[in-house]
């Protein structure tokens, strides 16, 4: 009984938290840089809708990565292995342009390089950047434009602690969802971001890039709010069409893979900060349906800034990250624009 | 147990006859090195056109890698194209992107709904930022895209190339009485027409030992430089500085022409790990990026035991870091094994 004992009080912990963060605490407008220390930049290619989000640690975090989707594309998430010993992250970057789309993580090393930020390594500075792709080619162009390392340089560059622009933005700016219906019923979606403080002054922050195979559900009320479409611009809602039996297109790679970052203030081992990027993914089966596909490259970093002296359990810190997860995936979905002749969600509601 | 006596005999040396003891052994699989000049670092890129089932088994603790995730055998894409290894630490993973850009310009890779082309290429970096010269020298996209440019299936060059020019092995006491590394292949075939192969960039923390013999082949050097010290007697001595990040790594592939699955290539990945036991002292380190990737082409469909084909890549391996550090030449404050022997 005695685990069982423990295990409930956890919970009780957490639910504690949760009520007070929908009563005394508020989000902050900022999104992911509500967490102090953390800019966000993004690049935006003009010649096809693609490009990259960097995300620069003033300082530095330690960094965690779960990595579920079946179809990714990384760099350095071996490193992040909590058996590994660098537990400093300098930078995340996430980007379009598939596999080819890591190069943009080359030009975010060079910015860090130039501004001298790394881990400490002899002579050298080596600037740590874990790295995530998803995959955009079919969308709105020549697939031959992709970012490069000249897009994570200027990410790098223009990163900010203001307010993150969201929407059909940097490594969101080719990123769709709803793709189990087939080519030509998806739905726009982009960047979103959200951000859950406590009175405590615990932060925990989230950013997405959403490309989802699946569909975008609100969990608050357990509707589509961007996938699938009918020809009348409704949601077919793929819950419903998984269900049918009609025949659906499986996920290929290629066409899919959400990336994102979830990120606190609190101070969390290299081990513990796994286990909130862990946590986080259950964002992503909340607010995605399907989610975690074959062909879905699904990958989550973490980072634990170490800024707040107070302290908190990794329960309470995962739980909340899961929660500003799936609010940031919604927010991919609100805040989208649509491109190359492929609706968002708010031009669906006209 | 028949291929245990297969395999034991086997790593006695090569079927007589065949002429190529590298990993360009396996047919379909070219090796192309870039050595820069400016100071001793480069790439090497093992190139498999028609693609090969692919795994890795990451086990040094400081590694710089990319595309790892992807080999997972739980992940959708089972063949990879091209394996891009580095010098230059994180920065060296850059290289990668060069091979990306030669593959893709000539329409290698995993095509996406049927027409999209995207190589797949994992790559590793080790470091060897603070040997001979500027660490801002550094292998780049154009380092990988050379090197896939003059890849071949000519017996693969050892020594001071590519990704092992910049290596260096016994640094336990601290780099001034450390030695060259190197790159290093070999390859086993079996009179069944079983080959398995390996190359390696030897730049470890720890000593080379040859397994055969149980001597130290290159390591920390004596106090006064001029014989071997013996990591092994080194750490119950307590002369002995824990490894550092930006010092080390070794990085391998083993490569068979056997047929094996995405999860059978991890496994074997993970068993030529051994070779790494046994020909290096210690492994593994905090201050390792130790990483082999597995390629397996698949142009033979006999027998494909994994076991089998994993004892042998970690004899092969074993074999090829011990040839990285006799194929090396000295460079200045780095005397090379063929130095010490004079």
């Amino acid at each position: 009984m005695k685990p069982f004992g423990a295990f409930v009080a956890v919970m009780s912990l957490v639910a504690a938290a949760l009520s007070a963060q929908s009563g005394a605490s508020t989000r902050a407008s900022s999104g992911l840089t509500a967490v102090e220390g953390l800019r966000v930049g993004h690049y935006t290619l003009s010649e096809r809708p693609t490009g990259c989000t960097v995300i620069v640690v003033d300082g530095d975090a330690v960094g965690g990565v779960s990595q579920r989707g079946g179809a990714p594309g990384t760099r350095e998430t071996d490193l992040l292995d909590p058996l590994n010993m660098v537990d400093k992250v300098n930078a995340i970057v996430l980007s379009g342009g598939s596999a080819f789309g890591l190069e943009a993580a080359t030009g975010t090393v060079r910015w860090l390089e130039e501004h001298g930020i790394g881990w400490p390594a002899g002579p050298s500075r080596v600037p740590i950047v874990p790295a995530a792709i998803l995959f955009d080619l079919g969308v709105g162009g020549n697939p031959r434009i992709r970012p490069t390392a000249d897009c994570g340089y200027k990410a790098a560059e223009v990163a900010t602690a203001g307010p993150v622009t969201e929407g059909s933005v940097g490594a969101g700016a080719g990123a769709t969802v709803g793709k189990i219906g087939g080519a030509g019923r998806s739905t726009k979606a982009g960047i979103g971001t959200a951000s859950i403080r406590l009175a405590s002054g615990l932060v925990v922050a989230a950013l997405v890039a959403v490309n989802a195979v699946g569909d975008i559900i609100d969990p608050a009320t357990g509707k589509v709010v961007a996938g699938v479409r009918n020809p009348d611009g409704t949601f077919a809602d793929a819950r419903v069409l998984l269900r049918s039996g009609a025949s659906l297109q499986p996920p290929r790679a290629g066409e899919n893979t959400t990336i994102g970052l979830v990120a606190t203030n609190a101070t969390l081992t290299k081990a513990l900060a796994a286990r909130m990027a862990l946590m986080a993914d259950d964002g992503y089966a909340r607010a995605i349906s399907p989610s975690h596909t074959n062909g879905d490259g699904d990958t989550i970093f973490s980072l634990a800034t170490g800024r707040w002296d107070g302290t908190a359990d990794i329960t309470l810190i995962g739980a909340l990250a899961a929660e500003a997860m799936a609010d940031a995936v919604v927010r991919a979905g609100t805040q989208a624009t649509g491109v190359a002749g492929i609706p968002a969600a708010r031009d669906l509601r006209k | 147990m028949r291929w245990v006596v297969l395999a034991v005999a086997a790593a006695q040396g090569l079927t007589p006859g065949a002429s190529n003891t590298t990993l360009t052994a396996v047919p379909g699989v070219k090796v192309g090195h870039y050595t820069l000049t400016d100071r001793p670092t480069g790439c090497t890129v093992v190139i498999v056109e028609d693609g090969a089932t692919a795994g890795v088994d990451v086990r040094g603790s400081a590694p710089a890698t990319a595309e790892t995730d992807l080999l997972n055998p739980i992940n959708l894409v089972q063949q990879v194209h091209a394996i891009s290894l580095s010098g230059g630490s994180a920065f060296g993973l850059d290289s990668r992107s060069g091979v990306m850009r030669y593959l893709d310009e000539r329409n290698i890779g995993f095509k996406a709904f049927g027409n999209l082309n995207v190589p797949i290429v994992p790559a590793a970096s080790l470091i060897d930022l603070n040997v001979g010269g500027s660490p801002k020298i550094r292998p780049t996209a154009e380092c990988g895209y050379l090197a896939a440019t003059g890849a071949s299936d000519a017996p693969v060059v050892e020594g001071n190339v590519g990704a092992g020019a910049g290596a260096t092995v016994g640094k336990i006491a601290g780099f001034a009485r450390a030695m060259k590394g190197g790159l290093g292949s070999a390859a086993l075939q079996t009179p069944d027409g079983l080959i398995v192969a390996a190359i390696v960039a030897v730049n470890a923390a720890g000593d080379i030992i040859d397994p055969a013999t149980g001597k130290i082949v290159a390591g920390t050097r004596t106090a006064d430089g001029k014989a071997l010290a013996d990591a092994r007697v080194l750490l119950t001595t307590g002369a002995f500085q824990p490894p550092r990040i930006g010092e080390n790594t070794t990085l391998g592939v083993v490569a068979t022409n056997a047929t094996l699955t995405k999860t059978q290539a991890a496994k074997v990945a993970a068993m030529a790990q051994d070779g790494y036991a046994r020909a290096i002292f210690p492994s593994h380190t905090m201050g390792d990026g130790d990483t082999i990737f597995a390629l397996a082409t698949g142009r033979t469909t006999g027998d494909a035991d994994v076991s089998r084909i994993g004892a042998l890549a970690a004899d092969v391996m074993s074999q090829a870091i011990v040839r990285a550090v006799r194929q090396a030449t000295g460079i200045p404050g780095y005397p090379a094994a063929r130095d010490l022997n004079k």
